[in-house]
């Protein structure tokens, strides 16, 4: 057989451990999906597939056992898929454009989770739909509280959701809801004075426990959402590690230029003599230093007055070291 | 309309420290007022707090407070000339009448024996109103002992018993709970005597119930609660119990009522 | 006298009571809710009438407008203390008819046995109320089995109708401004709120049923948030603060704030000793107060059955349910529930 592994591999199938056989990798960004494409993921999998469906680790489905003969036919299926969760494309038909930039995963955010502080499979949308198709081997993440259901902070760019506490003074009866809410499953920013609360702004991560457990909303929500941006975390076998802070208190459209400015940066300094001609982004800024990237990232981005910025970002993560052997 | 949470000024006539955490406070009063009532004291920015009475004189009221908390501790720092903030007086205190040509037994324990100092003072100066006169009062150890000078005044009453819960060796007092020294008591006539307890909710159960025992009627049997009283008005609510305000209705409850209330 | 009026004509009327007085009604709060992107209603001043909540009830009570969860008492200088000027002089109060209800039992509290309490008297006596109709009412109402679904004698009347608003008007100033739109007169009489919730409200309920079992579950199921309190009408405790100011201390006020018989330190006096430990006994002591010991003081039962206390429990916990097990519990104990 003669295949262009290469460019299947772009298209969203797997080279498998079985010769002949391939797998299909259906992109969900923020994992929703209106359950009406079941029926077509179950008609792929039943039709060309072994009968089973993979739930992978970002959110998507994989269908293996296909047969590499019927990627085609594969993809004239996926189709329906590909237009009802609004995928950029480029050529109708032919399934995915690229597969490099991974499926944007989100936790289920406050569609329906009462902690999260905004609609982040919508922003998941909306970052999919700014930097997809792209053959950059980026990952995404977000979630919708400093919780980090969606393990955010295991991808080059976690998204956390961040909200202001707005304090009523008049409202408040000093009952201590949330400052022991704060201190027993936050990061312990408030204290109660005179019967009312202060909060310390700079321990303060936004994260609404103050909020959720106020009884007589004293504390509400600010009306703007703001985010931390968390980036460079990865796993692999080299040096996995968490990705460290870079701004706090972001807003949406300052988060998707930095990822756009991402991609100018890798493209300018990724080493194509990689193995695979991958270079993972977090290894490129090792190399370039810290500064180098930050030029690249921050080329046009005007964040508001209340953001704040880490000058500087030090990961440290796994190193790979155990007592040798005798 | 009046603004009943409004205090008015008070003079400290005299400070009389009895503990390093408790002192009476003699305070300029001239209005009515009867044992068992209480005041809300007040030091403004710091807070109000319920303190009973526990004495009362010609222009006067006296006031023993335990240094406890934020108000009481800043009352501590008060010194004579200087002035409390009071309303009051509320509750409805001992109404002495009930007691006269009666046989009366008291029986207090620890700050409990504030309130009832009022009555213990009253009948102790004038025996000849009750048909015999006894006394309880138990401490939980000889350094928590107070008014050591009332009582030894009341000492000279023979029906008088001073007890404490437990002390260290070489004590020559009566030892053990107050209500050890219940079954001693000679009535002469068990379905008038009446009987007058205060101290926490557990000791007054306790002593109730060895009265009961001996064949007092509970409709001769009268209590006082402490819970928080806050307002003094009946409107903040802590310190109700089933339908009553502690504040309003009592202090003073009679037990054949008090034993129907739900905390 | 009843008049039927358009939605400009509702607004024309609000825009000229708010410049009179104050105007305090359900109004829908964008990202009021304790979660994202969820709006509620709560109390809120308003110039105009489309601003008023009809097809929502509120989650806290008309209490707020003329009992402020936090109201300052004094203000305390060196040597003087001074009360401060009242919210407001005089206000007009939307509230639905079980509130209204509920501010009986706040008066039965406040104006008790002649003792008027001075703050609530300075806004409650200035206050005029205007029942919103309901005529279905919301799922977890049952103001009809409390015997608080008609509507008492008030101030005035709004019904939201498929083709406008029937207004009854009963002070002046309201009458002048409905006049004003030149509104169509007609004959309406409101009716009482209906409920699909029916709940067996025991009679009298003995003693014995504060030591049932039936409060046990609430241990584990209660939080102690005191929500329950806090958005209930009838709800009328409160706690008193005092403080100094940080910038000055030798000047400082005495405030009271609404307390909650649910949550620590509601019974705590000198020397650590507090009353109702468990979340079973505080429930009870709630529950009590609501259908047995407001009744034994006041004659009548504090609960009006508005639901918004099931409402807002996070963790669904119902008081109309509440009310079921206890009527089960009297029948268990031997007494006419």
């Amino acid at each position: 057989m003669d295949l262009n592994t290469k460019k299947i591999k772009k298209n969203a199938f797997r080279v498998t451990k079985v010769r002949g056989q391939t797998a299909s990798r259906i992109r969900v960004p923020g994992g929703y999906l209106p359950a009406e494409h079941l029926a077509a993921i179950q008609e792929i999998a039943e039709q060309y597939g072994n009968g089973s469906v993979h739930l992978t680790t970002r959110q998507g489905f994989e269908i293996p056992g296909i047969d590499m003969k019927n990627i085609d036919a594969v993809n004239k299926l996926l189709q329906p898929i590909i237009e009802g969760l609004k995928i950029n494309q480029h050529d109708p038909g032919k399934g995915y454009t690229s597969a490099g930039t991974r499926n944007i995963a989100a936790c289920i955010g406050n569609n329906v989770c009462p902690y999260a502080n905004y609609n982040s499979t919508g922003f998941a949308k909306r970052i999919e739909n700014a930097v997809f198709p792209h053959d950059f081997h980026f990952k995404i993440a977000l979630t919708g509280c400093p919780n980090d259901c969606i393990k955010a902070r295991m991808n080059d760019f976690g998204i956390i959701g961040m909200t202001e506490p707005q304090y009523d003074a008049g409202r408040c009866v000093g009952c201590g809801g949330c400052e022991k809410a704060c201190r027993l499953k936050s990061v312990d920013a408030l204290e109660l004075d005179h019967y009312k609360i202060k909060r310390d702004h700079v321990k303060c991560v936004g994260c609404g426990e103050c909020v959720l457990a106020c009884p007589t909303r004293a504390f509400t929500r600010s009306r703007e959402k703001y985010y931390r941006l968390v980036i460079m975390g990865r796993t692999g076998k080299k040096n996995p590690r968490l990705a460290e802070d870079f701004i706090a208190w972001a807003d949406e459209d300052s988060i998707i230029k930095i990822i756009k400015n991402t991609y100018a940066f890798v493209k300018e300094h990724i080493n194509l003599g990689a193995p695979g001609g991958k270079e993972h982004i977090g290894y490129i800024i090792d190399r370039t230093g810290f500064e180098e990237y930050k030029k690249f990232a921050l080329e046009g981005v005007v964040l508001s007055p209340k953001a704040v910025m880490n000058q500087n970002v030090y990961w440290s993560g796994v190193h790979y070291k155990l007592p040798s052997y005798k | 309309m009046d603004n009943l949470y409004k205090p008015f000024l008070s003079k400290i006539l005299k400070v009389n420290p009895h503990t390093d955490i408790e002192y009476t406070f003699r305070m300029e009063y001239a209005g009515e007022v009867k044992p068992g009532q209480f005041f809300e004291v007040s030091i403004p920015k710091y807070g109000e707090a319920p303190i009973s009475i526990s004495g009362i004189g010609d222009g006067w009221v006296e006031l023993t407070i335990r240094r406890v908390g934020k108000v009481t501790s800043e009352l501590f720092e008060s010194s004579e000339g200087k002035s409390f903030f009071m309303r009051g007086p509320y509750g409805n205190g001992f109404d002495l009448d009930l007691y006269k040509g009666k046989q009366l037994v008291v029986v207090a324990g620890g700050t409990g024996v504030s309130p009832v100092r009022g009555v213990i003072n009253h009948f102790s100066r004038n025996l000849g109103q009750v048909d015999g006169f006894s006394v309880i009062v138990g401490f939980r150890s000889p350094e928590d002992i107070l008014f050591s000078d009332d009582i030894a005044l009341w000492k000279e009453n023979k029906g008088f018993t001073l007890t404490v819960d437990h002390a260290s060796e070489g004590y020559t007092g009566s030892q053990g709970m107050v209500t050890k020294y219940i079954p001693d008591i000679q009535f002469k006539d068990i379905n008038t005597a009446q009987i007058v307890i205060v101290g926490p909710p557990r000791m007054m159960t306790a002593c109730a119930g060895a009265f009961i025992e001996r064949g007092v009627p509970e409709e001769n049997i009268w209590i006082s609660h402490e819970r928080r009283m806050s307002c003094g008005l009946g409107k903040c609510g802590h310190c109700r119990m089933s339908h009553k305000y502690v504040c309003l209705d009592g202090p003073v409850f009679n037990y054949a009522d008090a034993k129907h209330l739900v905390d | 006298m009843a008049y039927k009026i358009s939605e400009s004509a509702l607004d024309a009327i609000i825009a000229g009571l708010s410049a009179q007085c104050a105007v305090y009604a359900p109004r829908l709060l964008a990202g009021w809710g304790t979660s994202s992107d969820v709006d509620i209603v709560g109390y809120a001043k308003i110039e105009k009438g489309s601003q008023i909540a009809f097809d929502k009830k509120s989650m806290y009570s008309f209490k707020e407008a003329i009992l402020p969860i936090s109201q300052t008492l004094f203000y305390f200088t060196e040597d003087e203390m001074r009360e401060p000027r009242p919210a407001f002089a005089q206000a007009v109060v939307f509230l639905r008819g079980c509130e209204l209800h509920g501010l009986s039992r706040l008066d039965d509290v406040y104006r008790a046995d002649g003792k008027l309490d001075f703050y609530y008297e300075q806004l409650r006596s200035n206050t005029k109320f205007i029942v919103i109709g309901c005529e279905d009412g919301f799922e977890s109402c049952f103001c009809e089995s409390m015997g608080a679904s008609g509507v008492p004698a008030c101030d005035g009347y709004i019904l939201s109708r498929g083709d406008g608003y029937v207004l009854i008007s009963n002070f002046d100033e309201l009458t002048d401004l409905v006049k004003a739109e030149k509104a169509e007169q007609i004959d309406f009489t409101p009716v009482p709120a209906k409920n699909t919730l029916k709940v067996n409200v025991p009679d009298e309920i003995p003693e014995e049923v504060a030591t049932s079992p039936i409060w046990d579950e609430y241990d584990a199921r209660c939080i102690i948030c005191g929500r329950c309190n806090f958005v209930c009408p009838t709800c009328a405790c409160f706690t008193m603060q005092d403080i100094f100011y940080d910038e000055n201390v030798n000047a400082g006020e005495r405030r009271r704030v609404w307390a909650s018989c649910q949550i620590d330190g509601y019974t705590d006096i000198a020397g650590g000793i507090a009353f109702r430990k468990t979340k079973g006994e505080r429930m009870r002591f709630k529950a009590l107060h609501k259908l047995k010991d407001h009744k034994g003081r006041y004659g009548r039962n504090m609960c009006v059955g508005c639901g918004r206390c099931d409402d807002v429990c996070p963790e669904y916990i119902s008081f109309s349910a509440c009310v079921g097990k206890v009527a089960k519990a009297c029948k268990e104990v031997g007494g006419n529930g």
